[in-house]
């Protein structure tokens, strides 16, 4: 049992990992919001944990609280991750489409650079030797925080998605001008949307900061978000399965093809070209179509001898 | 239906690893892990890694392995990120069953990837991590390749001695590379203790192409030394730009330059870049001439500082070995104890390696006697070579 978990515990948090930074871009994307923040608010969160856990100004915290510290950080990423997501989304969604997108990857890049050269970030170096969670020994334990986070995103979003906010940002996504005519304030479900996202990446981000043992500027930058946004597109971005599937299908390839070196990476590349050609709904979205009963056709043509009137 | 056959056949397979678990024995031939960088960018450096680890897995098997017994590299790509080392280490440590790994390329993987091998009491050497604070991770983690603070001072103090009038200095470093960062400080610490003044300090990044804000720095303050600490691509440019605009003073190239890959960029310009190293070809040790012949035989160049670190991380194994072999046999042993003793002989014992002889102190920080100094020297646009300093 052990010795699975000891294999394979790392790879198994990570596709859970994975899965929840897709849910963090799915939320934007349910408003019709192509953002790709999430790297920089999972890597804002790492540095809230990371310097909670390891800077000698919050010792005396530490040494109070024992423990307690580790939901602490997840609290303190998820609140500062809010504020940050209304600061940065209220200007941000004034743009539209691919302009949004440049915007938050300008925002990525802005954060990145400003870690590099603070030194309570730790510099290009980053902060290491970070302590483990609740005294974790090896890396499967993560499971019972990643797990259950999961757990509780899917309900969030399950729950959302029928509730009268989820039927806004539906009705955003469709047509903007038309749910604003409804009486749908689009500005204030898009920055809602936003901000949910952020809230979940910075968690996610706080939660893995001991779980890789060190942080640093590199995990916050434009090619993840390029990664997570195909979580989500191969995944299926019409669904809260999409992300899930998608995040853990492309954490998991090149990982568990470790035996075919150097063509592992050709692989995961094929499934990324093979998925967007053939499934442009997503995996979710082809295996929806598969369940869903085909449209009603066209019943038989009666034959119609006696209806052919003329005959003599 | 479909997911209860699937938790059936999960818990026979946990069950089946679980027995297979139980009383490791120590492999034969003996495996030991290599997780550097083979693809990413960082696999320039990696590649060096992994040829010099064959060679030494070629060589030193050739020289009757560990007492008799062969040993094998089991090479596992580490990439360039912290994710790819950790899942290389925890392949390595539990599915290869490696008595020690040789690994990861990066300093800020050896943060991420380090602490997993030492909770597992398997012993690491680094070939590459030159960051301050890796050997501290862990009891269980030692490293070859001499930090930044013991190797960088050397060029300085060569820059001085080639030009006794040097006064004022230029720094420029590559921000977002944590290697530079570590490396300018102490170039800097080493500037100031010289009694040289630091005129400016410019900050780059390895993407940048483009250096006339910088060079209009060092230009404007009038410097007689100007120090790189970047990669090969950014710093062989920032070379080239600096000599096209005309600066005239000596360039100390920090270890990032430490390569012929440099040599494409800035061509010509590269002439007379100084660079401190931790490893020198010419070194007269018997390991380390075998090794070059070997080298040059095979690939028709000298061996690079990366390919003999590599190769003394695997000597450093299999020699610790040995040691522990002629206590008691190898294949006696049981996995995890054996780990645990071979970490205590990899501190204790003395290797005569071809970065010259080596020892490591109680961290696990390497004790390295001869650093060297070369300049390069370009024969036209694409071949030069580094000309070792005396």
């Amino acid at each position: 049992m052990s010795d699975f978990l000891q294999s394979y515990g790392f790879l198994l948090v990570t596709l859970i990992q994975a899965g929840l930074l897709g849910l963090s871009l799915y939320f934007p994307l349910m408003a019709g919001q192509l953002s790709l923040a999430s790297p920089g608010f999972y890597a804002l969160g790492g540095y809230v944990a990371a310097i909670m856990l390891t800077n000698p100004a919050f010792a005396g915290l530490r040494d109070t609280l024992g423990n307690g510290i580790f939901p602490l950080t997840w609290l303190a990423a998820g609140l500062l991750c809010a504020l940050a997501g209304v600061i940065v989304g209220v200007p941000a969604l004034r743009l539209r489409g691919i302009y949004l997108a440049l915007a938050t990857i300008a925002f990525i890049e802005i954060l990145r650079v400003v870690a590099l050269n603070l030194s309570i970030t730790g510099g290009a170096i980053g902060i290491f030797g970070i302590p483990q969670t609740f005294g974790f020994q090896d890396r499967w334990q993560y499971l019972l925080i990643f797990g259950p986070m999961l757990l509780l995103v899917l309900a969030f979003t399950y729950m959302l998605q029928k509730s009268r906010v989820g039927r806004a940002f539906r009705a955003i996504r469709e047509d903007e001008l038309a749910a604003d005519a409804m009486g749908v304030p689009p500005t204030q479900y898009k920055v809602l949307a936003f901000v949910i996202g952020a809230v979940i990446a910075g968690i996610v981000g706080s939660m893995s900061a001991p779980f890789l043992n060190t942080w640093n500027a590199k995990q916050g930058t434009f090619d993840a978000s390029i990664a997570i946004l195909a979580f989500v597109l191969i995944g299926g971005s019409r669904s809260m399965w999409g992300p899930v599937v998608g995040g853990a299908l492309l954490t998991a390839v090149p990982e568990l093809l470790r035996f075919l070196q150097d063509w592992r990476l050709v692989i995961n590349g094929l499934v990324l070209v093979v998925a967007s050609l053939y499934l442009p709904q997503g995996i979710v979205g082809a295996l929806g179509k598969l369940r869903r009963s085909p449209p009603p056709s066209r019943p038989p043509v009666a034959p119609t001898t006696d209806a052919k009137g003329g005959t003599p | 239906m479909n997911r209860t056959k699937l938790k059936v056949s999960a818990a026979a397979m946990l069950t089946l690893t679980a027995c297979l678990a139980f009383a490791q024995k120590v492999e034969n031939p003996v495996p030991i892990g290599v997780a550097v960088a083979q693809t990413s960018n960082t696999a320039l450096l990696g590649q060096e890694q992994v040829i010099g680890a064959k060679f030494a897995e070629k060589f030193l098997n050739a020289r009757g392995g560990i007492n008799g017994t062969p040993f094998k590299l089991v090479f596992q790509d580490a990439a360039g990120d912290e994710n790819s080392a950790i899942n290389a280490f925890q392949n390595l440590i539990t599915k290869e069953n490696v008595v020690g790994i040789v690994g990861p390329t990066l300093s800020q993987q050896a943060f991420a990837a380090d602490p997993i091998a030492d909770r597992a009491k398997v012993p690491v050497v680094g070939p590459s991590n030159t960051a301050k604070g890796v050997p501290q991770i862990g009891n269980y983690i030692a490293r070859v390749s001499a930090p930044v603070a013991v190797v960088a001072p050397n060029a300085i103090r060569t820059a001085l001695r080639l030009d006794p009038k040097i006064k004022k200095v230029a720094v420029l470093y590559a921000q977002n590379d944590a290697f530079s960062v570590s490396e300018t400080g102490t170039f800097q610490e080493t500037a100031k203790a010289q009694g040289l003044t630091l005129s400016t300090v410019q900050k780059f990044q390895t993407t940048d192409t483009d250096f006339t804000t910088q060079v209009t720095a060092v230009l404007n303050a009038g410097v007689d030394l100007a120090i790189v600490s970047g990669l090969a691509a950014d710093g062989g440019n920032l070379v080239k730009q600096l000599r096209q605009l005309g600066y005239k003073g000596l360039i100390i190239g920090g270890n990032g330059l430490n390569t012929s890959n440099m040599f494409p960029v800035c061509q010509k310009l590269c002439d007379g870049v100084i660079i401190a190293q931790a490893y020198s070809p010419s070194q007269p040790s018997a390991a380390n001439q075998v090794f070059v012949k070997e080298y040059r035989a095979q690939y028709k160049k000298d061996p690079p500082q990366f390919a003999a670190q590599a190769y003394a991380g695997v000597q450093v194994f299999v020699e610790a070995l040995r040691a522990v072999d002629r206590k008691k046999k190898l294949n006696t042993w049981d996995l995890d104890d054996l780990r645990t003793e071979l970490n205590k002989q990899i501190l204790l014992g003395k290797y005569n390696t071809p970065l010259g002889l080596i020892s490591f102190d109680k961290d696990g920080e390497v004790v390295q006697k001869d650093f060297y100094v070369a300049q390069i020297k370009m024969k036209d646009a694409k071949t030069g070579s580094f000309v070792f300093l005396k």
